[in-house]
């Protein structure tokens, strides 16, 4: 066991014994040049294209005027932070950004996997294949026709209405409103996020099964034992991912679905920033919301991939 | 070492009865699920196929096109931009993904060893990136200015040559694949190359066929990086035709011209008629590749 | 962020016409250039051709829809290539993608090097304001120029003071040729619109006061005008175009419909040089009660806020909606397109309810005779600025002028009684709408850096009603609506942190209390609310724009 000795080397351990180290490293290089020579286009990609821009993350931190630029824009230090932390909303902003995205990680995450193991089942294949064809094709369809449905179907005299011979105002009810949301979005997605799940079942050697029914196993034995450890580690990364993704609830679809009966809920970071900017095109202001749900969401990842390193062995790195 | 195909070997057992209800169930619940998940494009197919003003006066759901006709298709496909539309984005499809699937397979490769140095920190460094970055300003001026990429097609593909999701999602495939199989060809003298060629990816087509689509598809509906480098409505890809012929139809909406009313609506039927043109190529070519991740035809690996 | 336009500016892009009756009727025709250097002190006469040796500029301006449907730049429109015939002077146009000259904008700033014009609305998109784009550098300052060059819009703007003030810096500084909207009839484009066959079968005139108005939407509620036998029918509606961005409750019932009756807006006007905030007067909590009890009663709309554009046409064209608040084209013309031959369908303008029979409207919507779009600037990369200003200059002068607003004489218009008269071409090609016709000519119907000329939209409105609703719409006296203020960017930014906050909170309560979901107390508890959430700084914000307007140097 060695201490970190940078903080990099806290979350990102290169595990090396002190001693040695340059050996180390360059017989690490010679073994395997391939490798880093594969590695290399991809690291300079990222380096010219994603970290070559970053520069621009100062814009937070100033009061950004295009024609000065990046670098000639006064600084105003936490000026732009203050603005957004002293909103009045402030605090309903980050818990409806979060209910929604809670509530999407919880019925939302596991749904495509369900669906990929319930196909995965299916035993006549022409019916499979159509199954998964069919199911992807809402995501295709723009959101914009996807919400005008919505608003279609849950008006007061539309169908769900109808159907059930009631008379509630959906569109109109803060209570309903992340349930709308979040299933309109499984509704559309589910078949398209279960893509991934599905080719990490065709990758699963099928001798394994072969030899699972030779040892008398019903399918549902086959799938605990069998598929889920397979698809696991697929699960695990995307989970983690998503736990990076926890703070970014986009602002495209709920500015169609909502209104102001509906703020109590509806409202989020991205759409209360997109008012905003009606009122003032304000780069840094975007920009210094933007950096605060980073920084949260990488927070969160981080600690997801720890949590997950010990738990589970699988972890991003 | 080498993959075949094996036609493949029923083992039959007796199913209980358990089993036979949630097979039962589970196609039940499936046909239902299609059904629902179905209608959004039934919609839109009827309603690209609609006449406009009945269209408006419609509510609730569609079983049928109203009045049958191609109007809002003539409308679209008449645009003199559509063809080059088409033809940039085929040309940024093709391009684009052989780029992507051939940068992303070297590096989830490379990130999925698991006795390089520095692999954690290269994680690191590019996860990094998927959270911060510097705002549309920076790219604009390094991509369109500095690098000179402006009003090309490059600029479309070249700034997004890797998708961080999709190299993760590879490197996982990658590090799934049994070390024997790797130990086995550096015994026979393969080097990194070979193994990545003859050996990982044809056992992980899966993968590459998910890595196809998503790139490719993410190609084909990309418009935000044409709206901000594109200048030359002759470079235009499709989607971004799509949207100018929507957006103009719509304000067209706007009207005085009583004489024409129907002419007026058509804006909406416009609407569903660019979703089915720029849908219907991925439906045609999907086939091909759903095939290879939907597992039917047993392809694996013999061992040794 | 996205920046699509909001709703106001959506609404003054579509439809509105007609330009420069002032400016035609003003100079005597065929007096040509030599007319407009008498009036101007030192201007030198501009002379056509501009250039002896050829000369291209560049020029960024938006994409109009009408345009892209069946031209790729606006080089192709007929005015632009008949300039470049006079004038010797090319211009390369460059455009956005449609809706997006906001984003463009912002990285054409960034970018360090310029076009030699930018056509764009400095006004209320440009970061900052037009102020602050002249301080950094990016575009000059043209009064010399105007004053030495350009004879025709200097002449404009000496006859027309008022328009001047609105044009200029609050330092008197032009930094843009600009659009102006000449006549009080391109000004209006909103109002109400009723069903009068409605009206005719239940034997009613069209209302005036408020109290009239709740007698005829009961009228329609109860006594089933539709005749089919169900209370179906909508009394009052309307569509909120993107809810929450100031379409949504603000918009609702679209700028001072009913609210202007008690003399007071719904959110920002002045009353002689002081500039008020609707919430905070108690005549805001007796239109609100009155609302609150409308709704009740069902003479409104029930899911009047969750409305979209697509449901609200549904409802209109089922004979759903008896009165709502609509535009001339994308209102009363569309539906009467749509509806044509079907029943007895006829949407009619109405004006603006009063608080007393006979009293004239206090307050309905007018935007300013600049709206700020389509004005043009001189970047500082450009190498040929008194060229550039000449031919700028041109559109205002009479022949500019019919050549901006009607196009090419003998194709797209012709003169009929010394009246330019738009061609059967332009109005009556069987598959391509007017509005697209007379953009191939023209920019007439849009905007541009040129005086609109009215009868351009006395021609576009070809229907009867819509032509009435020219009239009826500016009855209003509109004496307290708000001129196009500018404030500096500490200010903006203060007033957008203060004002997206209280916007939210209006928004709120105004919908709960008038859906009923809260008691009107909650709304008496927002009034009181607001001192703390900072409207004091954000009037005081305003009121120091509006001084700084009413000072500029006329």
């Amino acid at each position: 066991m060695r201490t970190a000795t940078t903080s990099l080397e806290i979350i990102a351990p290169l595990n090396l014994p002190k001693k040695g180290r340059w050996q180390t490293i360059s017989r690490d290089f010679r073994r395997n040049k391939h490798v880093y020579l594969m590695l290399l286009p991809v690291l300079l990609y990222y380096l010219i294209f994603h970290y070559g821009p970053m520069y621009g993350a100062v814009i937070a931190f100033e009061d950004f005027n295009p024609i000065k630029g990046v670098f000639g824009s006064t600084w105003v230090g936490l000026q732009n932070f203050q603005d957004f932390f002293s909103s009045v909303y402030f605090g309903r902003l980050i818990f409806n950004t979060v209910a929604i995205s809670v509530l999407d990680l919880v019925f939302g995450f596991p749904a495509p996997i369900i669906l990929a193991l319930l196909i995965n089942e299916l035993r006549w294949n022409p019916f499979k294949r159509l199954v998964q064809t069919v199911t992807y094709l809402p995501h295709f369809v723009s959101v914009v026709v996807v919400v005008g449905m919505m608003v279609d179907f849950f008006a007061r005299d539309g169908l769900v209405n109808q159907l059930f011979a009631t008379n509630v105002a959906y569109m109109q009810s803060a209570e309903w409103f992340r349930q709308l949301f979040v299933g309109s979005g499984i509704w559309q997605h589910v078949g398209w996020l279960s893509i991934v799940y599905l080719a990490a079942i065709a990758t699963i050697d099928p001798q394994l099964y072969d030899a699972a029914k030779v040892d008398g196993a019903d399918r549902f034995r086959q799938m605990w034992h069998i598929t889920i450890p397979g698809i696991l580690p697929t699960v695990v990364i995307l989970l983690i991912l998503r736990m990076g993704m926890l703070m970014s609830v986009g602002y495209e679809k709920i500015i169609l679905m909502y209104n102001p009966l509906t703020y109590e809920t509806a409202d989020v970071i991205s759409t209360y920033v997109f008012r905003r900017g009606i009122l003032q095109a304000d780069f840094s202001f975007s920009a210094a919301v933007g950096l605060f749900n980073s920084a949260i969401n990488f927070a969160l990842l981080i600690g997801a991939n720890r949590i997950s390193r010990r738990l589970s062995g699988h972890s991003l790195w | 070492m080498v993959a075949t195909a094996l036609r493949p070997r029923r083992i039959r057992h007796k199913e209980s009865s358990g089993e036979r209800l949630f097979g039962f169930g589970t196609v039940l619940f499936l046909v239902a699920l299609m059904g629902v998940t179905i209608y959004p494009l039934i919609y839109v197919l009827f309603a690209s196929l609609s006449n406009a003003a009945e269209l408006t006066q419609h509510r609730g759901l569609l079983f049928a096109p109203l009045s049958f006709t191609f109007e809002a298709y003539r409308r679209v496909l008449e645009n003199p931009l559509i063809l080059t539309g088409y033809r940039n984005t085929l040309f940024i499809v093709i391009v684009g993904t052989a780029l992507n699937v051939f940068l992303t397979a070297l590096g989830a490769y490379a990130l999925s060893r698991r006795n390089v140095l520095l692999r954690n920190p290269a994680m690191f460094f590019i996860v990094f990136t998927m959270f911060f970055s510097g705002g549309l300003i920076p790219t604009y001026l390094l991509v369109g200015q500095t690098l000179h990429l402006q009003n090309t097609l490059w600029a479309l593909i070249i700034p997004g040559a890797v998708q961080t999701l999709n190299l993760i999602i590879m490197r996982t495939a990658f590090q799934g694949v049994p070390v024997a199989l790797e130990e086995a060809a550096r015994i026979d003298g393969a080097n990194d190359w070979t193994i990545l060629f003859r050996i990982f990816l044809p056992l992980s087509w899966p993968v590459v066929a998910v890595m196809i689509l998503f790139y490719g598809v993410a190609h084909w509906n990309s418009f935000f990086s044409a709206l901000v480098y594109i200048r030359e409505r002759d470079l235009y890809p499709l989607q971004l035709v799509l949207r100018e012929i929507l957006i103009s139809s719509n304000v067209q909406n706007m009207a005085t011209d009583v004489s024409s009313g129907d002419v007026l609506a058509i804006g909406e039927t416009i609407k569903y008629a660019t979703i089915i043109v720029a849908t219907l190529p991925i439906l045609l070519v999907y086939p091909y590749l759903q095939r290879y991740f939907v597992k039917g035809v047993t392809i694996g690996a013999i061992k040794e | 962020m996205d920046r699509r336009l909001d709703r106001r500016e959506f609404l003054r892009v579509m439809g509105i016409s007609a330009g420069a009756a002032a400016l035609a009727a003003c100079a005597p025709s065929g007096a040509g250039p030599a007319a407009s250097a008498a009036a101007g002190a030192s201007a030198e006469p501009l002379t056509l051709p501009i250039v002896s040796a050829p000369l291209s500029l560049s020029y960024w301006c938006p994409m109009s829809s009408n345009v892209a449907a069946t031209m790729k730049t606006f080089g192709e429109i007929g005015a632009y290539k008949e300039l470049e015939k006079r004038t010797g002077i090319h211009l390369s146009f460059q455009h956005p993608p449609l809706n997006q000259e906001v984003e463009q904008f912002n990285l054409l700033s960034a970018s360090g090097t310029y076009p030699d014009v930018v056509e764009f609305n400095w006004l209320s998109n440009a970061p900052g304001g037009p102020a602050r784009f002249l301080r950094d550098g990016m575009i000059i300052r043209l009064n010399d120029h105007i004053d030495k060059y350009a004879p025709n819009v200097k002449k404009v703007l000496a006859d027309h003071p008022e328009w001047r003030k609105q044009i200029i810096t609050d330092e008197g500084d032009i930094y843009a040729f600009p659009f102006i909207r000449s006549d009080v009839k391109l000004l209006v484009s909103t109002g109400l619109a009723m069903r009068q066959d409605w009206l005719d079968k239940l034997g009613l005139k069209a209302p005036t006061t408020l109290d009239e108005w709740r007698t005829v939407l009961k009228a329609f509620k109860e006594r089933d005008p539709n005749g089919n036998g169900k209370s179906d029918e909508i009394p009052l509606s309307t569509w909120a175009s993107s809810p929450g961005s100031g379409g949504g409750s603000r918009g609702a019932f679209s700028r001072y419909s009913f609210i202007g009756a008690w003399g007071i807006g719904q959110d920002w006007y002045q009353e002689k040089g002081a500039v008020k905030y609707g919430p905070l007067q108690p005549e805001f909590r007796e239109f609100l009660t009155m609302m609150v009890a409308w709704y009740k009663e069902g003479l409104i709309d029930a899911d009047v806020f969750a409305t979209t554009q697509n449901t609200f046409d549904a409802k209109v064209t089922n004979n759903l909606v008896g009165a709502a608040s609509m535009q001339g084209g994308n209102g009363i013309g569309k539906y009467a397109g749509l509806m044509a031959g079907k029943g007895t369908f006829k949407l009619v303008p109405v004006q603006q309810p009063t608080l007393k029979a006979g009293e004239r409207p206090l307050l309905g919507g007018r935007d300013n005779n600049y709206p700020g779009q389509g004005a043009a600037a001189i970047t500082s990369s450009n190498k040929r600025v008194v060229e550039t200003v000449k031919m700028l200059d041109y559109a205002y002068s009479p022949e500019g002028s019919l050549l901006f607003n009607f196009g090419i004489e003998g194709t797209s218009y012709t003169m009929v009684n010394g009246s330019p008269t738009y061609t059967d071409l332009v109005m009556r090609d069987p598959q391509i709408p007017s509005a697209q016709m007379i953009s191939r000519f023209a920019r007439g119907n849009f905007n541009g850096p040129f005086v609109q000329d009215v009868r351009y939209i006395t021609q576009y409105y070809e229907l009867p009603e819509q032509k009435k609703a020219l009239d009826v719409w500016t009855l209003p006296v509109n004496d307290k609506l708000l001129p196009p203020i500018t404030v500096t960017q500490d200010e903006s930014k203060k007033f957008a942190t203060t004002m997206s906050d209280i916007n939210t909170r209006f928004d709120e309560v105004f919908t709960r209390v008038w859906s009923g979901k809260a008691p009107i107390d909650e709304w008496d508890g927002f009034v009181k609310a607001l001192p703390g959430m900072g409207i004091n700084d954000a009037i005081k914000i305003q009121q120091t724009a509006l001084d700084r307007y009413n000072k500029r140097p006329g």
